[in-house]
């Protein structure tokens, strides 16, 4: 421990206690000692980001009559003001009180966390870093290339938590996300692309190391580039049902979009609808409702590779496992513990028994909200990719995402892809552009009939989940099978030809 | 200007590169932001952050390397600290292909117009009670929940390079609110926003008579589950400012457009990309908008036109698109543009563009946009608050989730009518740094044969 958090540790107990005499029922801090970050891009060979930066002060949580204050400083000398002005805003939110806000009583903790690493990439030499960045720009290059990025972000954060009920919590978290893109036009002009990101199989460390080691991230180049000639000779994927075999790449933000973001706590309960959305579900539905088929196995789990691994959540409840999708059942939700009591007075029984330890932060000057940690699909018993392709008749493979639209609810969904194969008859016969797919969240899973083994899992990062007000950037993991669905609706027709301006200027009523 | 310590100590770090021979350029930001937050009819969350942040930025020949603060600033040594770093990353850069263009501030400016501290100060007990306001009038007319946020504070901006002593500094602050009711069987959402330079431009009746608008239609009708295919569409003020600003980042930003990767690549200056009812232009001047006086790199920011009458007259250069492809920097180096769309002819008011619209979609604001081909200008975005059908000219139905894919020269080339009034919409970024930004936009457009590509039935 340093000076610095042995004095901040000694004025912030001080003042939790403060808290406690005017009548707070709760308090809680977080020091950011330090929030470094680095980011790097290469941009058709040019280093067009280069950028490192480093964040530090406190965030400062205060529950008055049922209500929450929170407020942030960067500046160290100002911590009891900062207490005094989270408490007024708690006075002030307390005068609009809906459900009474409440963290129940949580046994004290005392913990420490680090992420497995070998190699600090802040120890790294920047030029060594970007020697390999170059090296993977280099074999990106290519006369049928016609633009390329390879970019890569650090981030190490060390946190310091202190509650009024005495938990302490000293935790690091260390993240290393990196991607490659190849961009061509094809022979409508239209830009096509193919990317790769930096991912895991939820094991190993994930220091600088694993970045360096050419399996996980430089080897995949020449796959790209092979992979987006044959996307810009392709033509695009015809629309009809047809089974959709999704990878891990395309996968996981299925997952993230229509099991994840629905499965917040707090969306469920409405605390985000002015912004994200809302949810589907509904607290009543945990233990009842039938999320999906039979293979569908939803949990968080706590793995050693992935950005949604950090020890302990901002409430201070440590990680742990959990199911949320048990053989299709919805059986728990995404939760901290701020929505237990509410989330059960609604169900009218007992729905969610303890925090999900999803209360996470996205910097000193963010309040921690219901987030996603490493919402992951469990591995089936149906084989490796290649086994599910040959049991797929008429299908589509389908990987990493261009674009999405999402019901407010999340119970329709629409995504478009950068790649399909077409599968006939269990095997691959030729590749297709600008496919898309959609569907109705509980039908595409209820239509879940094939889950891949363990060797088809791939734990995926996201670097950008976007979610609350102020708005908040955060790191999860997904971990995700190959899964195939059943008939879903692919592609897209242009059922109308636009008409000419004169035309429609004639229409006007 | 700026606190005189602040001020002090950037511009001794200013000086010390100086002496150091280093190229450097200075770019500070403070906020004081407040917020409250609302979910099922009350506060959830009352917050207060007070943040200084610092870029350094080094450029020695074709190298660049930046650091970045976000602490308190305490003294010489922390910004000589930073400056180091910056030279650090610099030196181990790899060298550009092109000559990186510096930051040269081209005239001092100590803007402070747009600053009330009233607004800076306005508590959340305020907040609270307007909010109040409006929900104890309205949620006992059904089963109704409120959810939204109410976001006010101020920025100070201050950036100096090396290149000279000259200053740019300002001071402004702002207010976004938004409320959303929720219809807690049927699941529809209307929203109402607000955006605020000062304090007491809304007022609760406002906010009241603006839902009491719409309520009608969502009680008594069932959701519409529209077509796919080709339709008619109104557009509000939120739709048409995300269709401004996709239309600059696919189309009228150099970079994509010197790479061949906007749907204006291949075109020139003079050229017609869109109806002649369509102007766009980035304009500090305009009332309606935040009003940036400088950018990054130091250059004073003027009326700049992308797009007249149709007509393609101008492409956006920031310093590094510039450098390399040897072209004039526009005053872009900066994330908050001040976008206006120029207002039409059409009769003002919402209830005369319903009755010009006749059979249509009114979708008033775009969610989950995204633009899969720059080079076609293909966007697709999602209805969600307030999207309703109109049938002989009345609102008669609220509408499902309906998706967009369309190109934007063909949404906006078939321009039916354009109001003669525009609004103030706020799009300021709450992702990092307060970043306030606002587009002038026309209340509302309609546009034919607007391709809807996928319905849902759930709101």
């Amino acid at each position: 421990m340093t000076t610095d958090v042995a004095k901040i540790g000694s004025i912030v107990e001080g003042q939790l206690q403060r808290m406690l005499k005017l009548g707070c029922s709760f308090a809680d801090v977080r020091f950011y000692d330090e929030d470094r970050a680095q980011h790097l891009v290469l941009y058709d060979g040019n280093l067009e980001a280069n950028v490192s930066g480093l964040e530090r002060g406190v965030g400062v949580r205060v529950l008055k009559d049922g209500a929450f204050g929170f407020a942030a400083t960067a500046d160290l000398t100002a911590i009891p003001a900062c207490f005094d002005q989270a408490l007024a805003n708690a006075q002030a939110a307390a005068r609009l009180l809906g459900f009474p806000r409440d963290m129940e009583t949580a046994r004290p903790v005392q913990g420490v966390y680090r992420p497995p690493v070998q190699q600090d990439p802040f120890t790294v030499p920047l030029s060594e870093k970007l020697q390999l960045l170059k090296r993977v720009d280099d074999a990106l290059q290519d006369k049928s290339v016609a633009h390329r990025s390879v970019s890569a972000t650090f981030q190490r954060r060390r946190i310091h938590y202190w509650n009024s009920e005495g938990t302490r919590v000293d935790r690091e978290v260390l993240n290393i996300f990196a991607s490659m893109t190849v961009m061509a036009p094809d022979k409508e002009g239209r830009t096509q692309r193919r990317s790769f990101q930096l991912g895991s199989n939820g094991k190993g460390t994930r220091g600088f190391e694993w970045l360096s080691n050419p399996a996980a991230f430089s080897d995949h180049a020449e796959r790209l580039k092979r992979e987006l000639g044959e996307i810009v000779a392709a033509e695009p994927l015809p629309p009809g049902r047809r089974d959709v075999i999704l990878l891990p790449g395309q996968g996981h933000l299925q997952v993230h979009e229509t099991i994840g973001h629905p499965l917040e706590l707090d969306r469920i309960l409405g605390y985000e609808l002015s912004f994200a959305g809302g949810s589907h579900v509904k607290p009543s539905d945990i233990g009842t409702l039938r999320y999906g088929s039979e293979k569908l196995n939803a949990s968080v789990m706590v793995v050693d590779n992935s950005p949604g691994t950090y020890g302990y959540d901002d409430d201070g409840t440590p990680q742990h496992y959990y199911k949320l999708i048990d053989k299709g059942i919805l059986v728990n939700v995404l939760s901290s513990r701020v929505d237990l009591a509410e989330a059960n007075a609604r169900a009218g029984r007992v729905v969610v028994k303890e925090s999900g330890a999803a209360a996470r932060a996205a910097g000193f000057y963010k309040t921690p909200i219901d987030r996603m940690t490493n919402v992951c699909i469990e591995p089936g018993t149906d084989g490796t990719l290649e086994d599910i392709i040959r049991a797929t008749e008429d299908g589509v493979l389908l990987d990493m995402p261009v674009s999405w639209s999402i019901g407010s609810n999340r119970e329709h969904f629409h995504f478009g892809c950068e790649i399909a194969w077409e599968i006939k008859e269990g095997r691959r016969t030729k590749v297709y552009k600008n496919p898309t797919y959609s569907g109705h969240t509980l039908e595409f899973y209820r239509s879940l009939d094939l889950v891949g083994d363990e060797s088809t899992w791939e734990l995926v990062q996201v670097a950008n989940c976007g979610k609350g007000e102020p708005n908040q950037i955060m790191e999860v993991g997904h971990g995700v099978p190959v899964m195939r669905f059943r008939n879903v609706q692919t592609g897209e027709s242009e059922s109308a030809r636009p008409r000419a301006q004169s035309e429609s200027a004639r229409l006007l009523a | 200007m700026l606190e005189t310590r602040i001020r002090d100590l950037l511009c001794a770090a200013r000086d010390s590169a100086r002496r150091r021979q280093i190229m450097a350029e200075f770019n500070f930001h403070r906020e004081r932001s407040s917020l409250i937050r609302l979910g099922n009819s009350a506060v959830a969350l009352s917050t207060h952050e007070e943040l200084t942040r610092l870029d350094i930025h080094v450029q020695q020949g074709r190298r660049t390397g930046t650091a970045s603060l976000l602490a308190d600033i305490t003294g010489r040594e922390q910004l000589e600290a930073v400056l180091n770093q910056a030279l650090e990353n610099c030196r181990a850069a790899l060298e550009k292909e092109y000559d990186p263009i510096f930051g040269v501030v081209e005239e001092t400016v100590d803007d402070t117009h747009g600053y009330d501290s009233a607004l800076e100060n306005l508590s959340p007990a305020t907040k609270t009670e307007l909010c109040a306001q409006v929900i104890t009038t309205l949620k006992p007319r059904g089963r109704y929940d409120f959810s939204g946020s109410w976001s006010s504070g101020s920025v100070e901006l201050y950036y100096i390079t090396t290149a000279n002593d000259n200053e740019c500094y300002r001071r402004l602050t702002d207010s976004k609110l938004m409320l959303v009711l929720k219809e807690q069987d049927k699941k529809w959402e209307l929203s109402v926003e607000r955006t605020a330079k000062r304090a007491g431009e809304f007022t609760a009746q406002d906010i009241i008579a603006e839902f009491e608008e719409l309520l009608p239609i969502y009680e008594k009708n069932p959701g519409f589950r529209t077509a796919v295919g080709r339709q008619r569409v109104l557009f509000g003020p939120g739709a048409l400012a995300a269709l401004a600003q996709l239309t600059v980042w696919s189309g009228l930003i150099g970079r994509f457009w010197e790479e061949g990767r906007a749907f204006t690549s291949g075109k020139q200056f003079g050229d017609r990309l869109f109806s002649e009812q369509i102007t766009i232009a980035d304009d500090p001047a305009n009332p309606q908008v935040f009003g940036m006086p400088f950018d990054f790199s130091g250059k004073r920011r003027r009326r700049f036109v992308l797009v007249e009458k149709g007509t393609f007259t101008g492409l956006a250069y920031d310093t590094a698109t510039a450098a390399k492809y040897q072209k004039q920097p526009t005053g872009h180096d900066l994330e908050n543009w001040d976008l206006t769309l120029a207002p039409g002819t059409a009769p003002a008011g919402i209830a005369q563009a319903r009755k010009l619209a006749g059979d249509a979609l009114y979708i008033p604001h775009l969610h989950y946009i995204h633009l899969p081909d720059p080079t076609k200008g293909l966007f697709t975005g999602s209805s969600r608050f307030n999207a309703l059908r109109i049938t002989k000219g009345e609102f008669t139905a609220p509408l499902f989730s309906s998706r967009i894919t369309d190109t934007l020269p063909t949404v906006l080339s078939n321009v039916v009518a354009v109001s003669a009034r525009t609004v103030a919409q706020n799009e300021s970024a709450t992702y990092g740094r307060r970043l306030p930004e606002g587009l002038s936009v026309p209340e509302y457009m309609i546009c034919d044969a607007v391709r809807i590509s996928d319905v849902a039935d759930s709101f």
